[in-house]
């Protein structure tokens, strides 16, 4: 019980960390200039903050399990190209006619795509037991390219459709403010509610901490690590194919090179937030917190007129010095749980893997 | 069970993937029906930069059917500005022995090398589009007059401005020379108007989106502008989106470059002010021309190693007869 209660203090100090940042940097830009508090500002930077916010989510996932994903910034690419196409009208091959889907249907087709381009990537690593840095890099070179074709390098532009063809609405529904807030705003407090509900009340959260913290002795418990693994990747897709539905819908354009990076700033934030690149630690809340140091630093840069090159040195900075301080309150945590519980026979290591396990209960 | 079936279909899908590219640069290689018989199963290289962009999508297509017409194959790379692709596409053509190779070259000092190596080894090279800082390698240097191009821009703009207000600028990639070219002849333009001033100026690295989200926040800071200059169209239709979002495009006056298709329609419908037109498609015709020439007589026909084409201005006048990079005479 009394481990129980440290592990949950240890589990808030790593939060409070991103959560300290993400103050220290609200202060900071709200000293600097008087429009970033201004509420029509929060909005923007926080529907900024949802594309990176939603993708971070998926990234956890993996990075839970101790894989990577690179390929969710193509398949944003991608995604959004297919919902282009399909708004632009689709030829059936064989026929000269062209069908016109209604928007839900696209919307669906971009969210398949992504967990289809999912379903390779966990196939890879799970099956054909790829490295996940090698086989998503492969899917984001490979994914990019077909969204290349899909339009033969073309933008697709003017995708509010047309009231004959029954196929208008995408970019208002996945744009406009519902209730106040843009689309995207709620599609991110949605899935985060989901994705945390997912971690802390399913057995499917448990087997992924499990088999990110050790993968062996998770297989050896029963739990099924291919499947869970494979399913990641597609959670990964899915979150990444929902985000270039709305990026397309916000420029009102879908163009090939769409989301290209996305994929960095995704595990910057996941990696802000307290997760490790190793597996099996990590929390929901500290990613949504990371996602917003990382956009409310990169808008706030702009609305102060910081000179583009010292805004990536300044990220840049922001993110080593967050997993630096990570590593080290890592360290000490890990020494005082082994001072603890030391008791005959029991490894360091012992506490540490119970010490994450109640970390997942909080998540 | 069912898991294990889906891995193996995946290989069929790739086979196919597969043989779709290769059907693909087949048709690409194609030789003309012999126009001209001495040209026949000779290559051109074309090697580009990066075809998802509509503007070099163009400069390839455009190379491509000029080199199919005269009748000789075509192999198409793209560098994506990187100089260590650039120089392993121009290895490439060199074991393959082309006749001759159309650059659009990564860097104005970089590509010094790359050029002089398939020179040396007996592979003319035509460059389009960008120069390199050295004359006597490449037998022709064909590019496009950034600054007349976007002083012209920058004119047209002034007057819509009527010579007075603020305005942001959206930066092209600091790596790239024609962000700087069309950023200093913008300015040797305004800033002969002592009532325009430039608040903000951001890059948006020649991309949409980045432009759309750059000027979110620009139009926080600075609510009141009245103008926009962008390096290139895609950073002007990311900056117009944004000020749809904030209804507020009736004040601002956006100026763009390049002449897409979307900027055309963009400033069909007053969106946007003007935008320059690249002569891409004219430039791309005269390099591949001047290769076949050369190859043919030894000598490009051009009175000159570096030539520039003058770029056109697209206002509300010749917008819709512009068309993939061409006005309609």
């Amino acid at each position: 019980m009394l481990a129980r209660l440290k592990a949950n203090r240890s589990a808030i100090i790593a939060e409070g960390r991103a959560l300290l940042a993400l103050v220290i940097i609200v202060v900071f830009f709200a000293s600097m200039s008087s429009r970033f508090l201004d509420t029509t500002n929060l909005v923007i930077m926080t529907r900024h903050v949802a594309f990176n916010a939603i993708l971070a989510l998926g990234m956890l996932l993996v990075i839970l399990n101790g894989g990577i994903d690179l390929s969710v910034g193509s398949t944003v690419g991608l995604s959004g190209m297919v919902a282009g196409y399909l708004l632009k009208g689709w030829e059936i091959p064989g026929t000269h006619q062209v069908a016109y889907p209604s928007v839900w249907v696209v919307i669906l087709v971009g969210c398949l795509v992504g967990m289809l381009v999912g379903v390779v990537n966990g196939i890879l690593v799970a099956k054909l037991n790829v490295a996940p840095f090698i086989a998503t890099l492969g899917m984001m070179y490979a994914v990019r390219g077909l969204a290349e074709l899909v339009g033969n390098g073309q933008t697709f532009t003017q995708l509010f459709g047309q009231k004959a063809l029954g196929n208008t609405g995408f970019v208002s529904t996945l744009h406009d403010n519902v209730l106040g807030l843009p689309f995207p705003i709620w599609v991110m407090i949605v899935l985060t509610v989901l994705c945390s509900l997912y971690l802390t009340r399913t057995p499917f959260g448990r087997w992924l901490y499990a088999s990110g913290s050790n993968e062996r002795a998770a297989a050896l418990s029963g739990v099924p690590v291919k499947r869970v693994q494979v399913r990641i990747y597609v959670l990964a897709g899915l979150c990444a194919g929902i985000v270039g539905l709305l990026l397309t819908a916000d420029l009102s354009a879908a163009v090939p090179e769409g989301g290209s990076g996305y994929e960095l700033n995704a595990i910057a934030a996941v990696v802000i937030g307290g997760a490790a690149l190793s597996g099996g630690r990590g929390t929901v809340r500290g990613t949504i917190i990371g996602a917003f140091v990382i956009g409310f630093l990169v808008d706030g840069l702009v609305l102060i007129g910081v000179s583009v090159f010292w805004q990536e040195v300044i990220k840049g900075a922001v993110i080593i010095v967050a997993v630096v301080v990570d590593q080290a309150q890592q360290r000490l945590q890990k020494r005082r749980t082994a001072k603890q519980v030391s008791g005959p026979g029991s490894s360091p290591a012992a506490p540490a893997a119970r010490s994450e396990s109640t970390v997942m209960t909080r998540a | 069970m069912f898991k294990k079936h889906l891995a193996w279909a995946v290989l069929p899908v790739a086979a196919v993937a597969l043989a779709a590219c290769g059907s693909s640069s087949d048709s690409k290689s194609d030789s003309g029906s012999g126009s001209a018989k001495n040209a026949a199963n000779k290559t051109m290289a074309i090697i580009t930069v990066d075809p998802s962009n509509p503007y070099w999508k163009a400069e390839v297509d455009t190379a491509q059917a000029e080199a199919k017409k005269l009748g000789y194959k075509t192999t198409v790379n793209a560098h994506n500005n990187d100089q260590t692709k650039q120089s392993n596409f121009i290895d490439a053509a060199i074991s393959a022995k082309v006749s001759a190779i159309i650059l659009d070259p990564a860097g104005a000092k970089e590509s010094i090398g790359a050029v002089q190596k398939a020179t040396s080894a007996g592979i003319p090279v035509f460059l389009v589009n960008a120069e390199i800082d050295q004359q006597g390698i490449a037998k022709s240097q064909i590019v496009s007059n950034n600054s007349q191009g976007a002083t012209l821009g920058a004119q047209e703009w002034v007057k819509a401005m009527g010579g007075k207000g603020d305005y942001v600028e959206l930066f092209g990639q600091p790596t790239d020379n024609n962000a700087k070219v069309r950023s200093d002849a913008y300015h040797g333009v305004i800033d002969q108007y002592p009532d325009l001033h430039l608040l903000q100026k951001e890059t948006a690295n020649w991309d949409r989106q980045q432009g759309k989200q750059k000027m979110e926040i620009m139009l926080q800071a600075h609510p009141n502008i009245t103008g926009v200059i962008a390096g290139n169209d895609e950073m002007a239709l990311g900056a117009i989106q944004a000020l749809k979002d904030a209804n507020k495009l009736s004040q601002v006056k956006v100026l763009g470059f390049d002449g897409n298709n979307d900027a055309a329609a963009a400033v069909a419908n007053g969106e946007m002010v003007a935008t320059a037109l690249q002569p891409i498609v004219q430039g791309s015709t005269m390099a591949v021309d001047q290769a076949d020439q050369y190859l043919k007589t030894g000598k490009t026909g051009a009175n000159a190693e570096k030539q520039a084409i003058n770029c056109v201005l697209i206002t509300k006048d010749n917008a819709a007869k512009l068309h993939d990079f061409v006005v309609a005479q």
